[in-house]
């Protein structure tokens, strides 16, 4: 009998009404807890719709988006161009002829090296020459059994060069010492020394990205454009073949 | 029995081609700071002290073509090579020969100091620069220099025992 008016007081049709929309509202806020707002933001999106920007800025973002993509399909293509071109030179310019270094004259006015090939072997003037590391130098001339090795360190030597990562362009200077000179062709390039070098996409002389050798000092206080010294990857006193093509 | 001017014409293709061989592959223990000695100097000198000016030229613009051929680049030696042979030839006919082995040493310290002014210069006209100009200039003299005494003593000894007239 007690147990049954208690029931009833609980059930009582003005405690439920007291007590109502405040389970609703404790219920409304549990779902916006567990769903992290969502039906708030929604209300919002389409309580404020009148109110969104005009259409102008969305078209912009579009534009720009559009150009982007057309900005990074021409990058791609120019790529791919160039990794055309690559393929084509190896193609032409046939495989590696390995030869002997049969003297080498490494002073201070000349950097040559004489191999023990020439043009019987296929070897032509011009021809890239690289040893275990890197490029070495260019044929400079021919003779039926041997050939004359310009190096990168000859004082009349001069290469377009980039850092590896397209980080800056340049010129490598050869000076008559074992370390040639880059001179960089813009002012803001950002290198370091262990910035590897190599050879430049633009160079109609070597082929693009072979190996040089790494920047060993900056000056940054050089006018107009900093310079460093280049540690070739490839010694030329101590190689005693070398591949040409 | 063949003449002196045989003998000295064996010598003189002999000497020549020596002076070839050394000068494509000089050792490397008779090198300084990687520099070899100036080859054409340390033949060209005795020839033109025993031999004369015309003499001295003449052969100085066949060792400055040989020694062109191997390096060359677009840079010679001749002219450097021809005044140093005209200028050496003025010995022959001197009161004091040009014998004694520091006299020697000093030309041939002269002669190899002008040739690298010339090729400093034959670059620096060509846009070029070698940057330790002055360390290697002066290796290559000093090794010249050294050698001189040794190398063109027995050469005038040789040149003028060869030559038809018994020297001066």
């Amino acid at each position: 009998m007690a147990m049954g008016r208690r029931l009833s007081r609980l059930l009582d049709r003005s405690l439920l009404l007291s007590t109502g929309p405040w389970l609703v509202l404790l219920l409304f806020f549990l779902v916006v807890r567990v769903s992290k707002g969502a039906p708030l933001a929604d209300l919002y999106a389409q309580l404020s719709r009148p109110f969104w920007p005009g259409s102008a800025q969305s078209e912009w973002l579009k534009d720009s988006q559009h150009l982007e993509d057309q900005q990074r399909i021409a990058t791609l293509e120019g790529r791919l161009a160039r990794l055309e071109q690559d393929q084509q030179q190896r193609n032409q310019a046939g495989d590696w002829i390995t030869a002997p270094v049969i003297s080498r004259r490494i002073e201070g006015w000349w950097q040559q090296l004489e191999l023990g090939a020439g043009g019987l072997q296929g070897i032509k003037t011009g021809a890239v020459v690289t040893g275990p590391g890197g490029v070495l130098g260019r044929i400079s001339s021919v003779t039926p059994s041997t050939s004359r090795v310009q190096l990168l360190t000859d004082p009349s030597s001069r290469v377009g060069v980039e850092l590896q990562g397209g980080k800056g362009h340049g010129l490598l200077f050869g000076e008559g010492s074992s370390r040639p000179l880059v001179k960089f062709l813009n002012n803001d390039v950002t290198v370091q020394p262990g910035d590897v070098v190599v050879t430049s996409r633009a160079s109609s002389v070597f082929p693009a990205n072979l190996i040089i050798g790494v920047v060993q000092n900056v000056n940054t206080q050089a006018g107009p454009a900093p310079q460093g010294l280049v540690q070739l990857s490839a010694p030329a006193d101590q190689i005693d073949w070398v591949r040409v093509r | 029995m063949p003449d002196r001017s045989w003998w000295r014409l064996q010598a003189l293709i002999l000497t020549s081609l020596l002076l070839l061989l050394l000068t494509i592959a000089t050792p490397a223990w008779l090198r300084l700071d990687g520099m070899p000695p100036s080859w054409p100097v340390l033949w060209l000198l005795p020839w033109a002290v025993v031999e004369g000016p015309i003499a001295g030229a003449l052969a100085a613009v066949l060792v400055g073509l040989g020694f062109d051929s191997f390096y060359g680049q677009g840079m010679t030696s001749i002219p450097v090579l021809v005044v140093l042979a005209l200028w050496w030839g003025q010995f022959r006919d001197a009161r004091r020969p040009l014998e004694r082995s520091t006299t020697l040493g000093l030309q041939a310290l002269l002669g190899s100091l002008l040739l690298s002014a010339s090729f400093a210069l034959q670059l620096h006209w060509r846009g070029g620069s070698v940057a330790l100009a002055w360390q290697v200039s002066l290796a290559q003299a000093l090794l010249t220099a050294l050698l001189a005494p040794v190398i063109c003593s027995v050469q005038v000894l040789l040149w003028r025992r060869l030559t038809p007239d018994d020297g001066r």
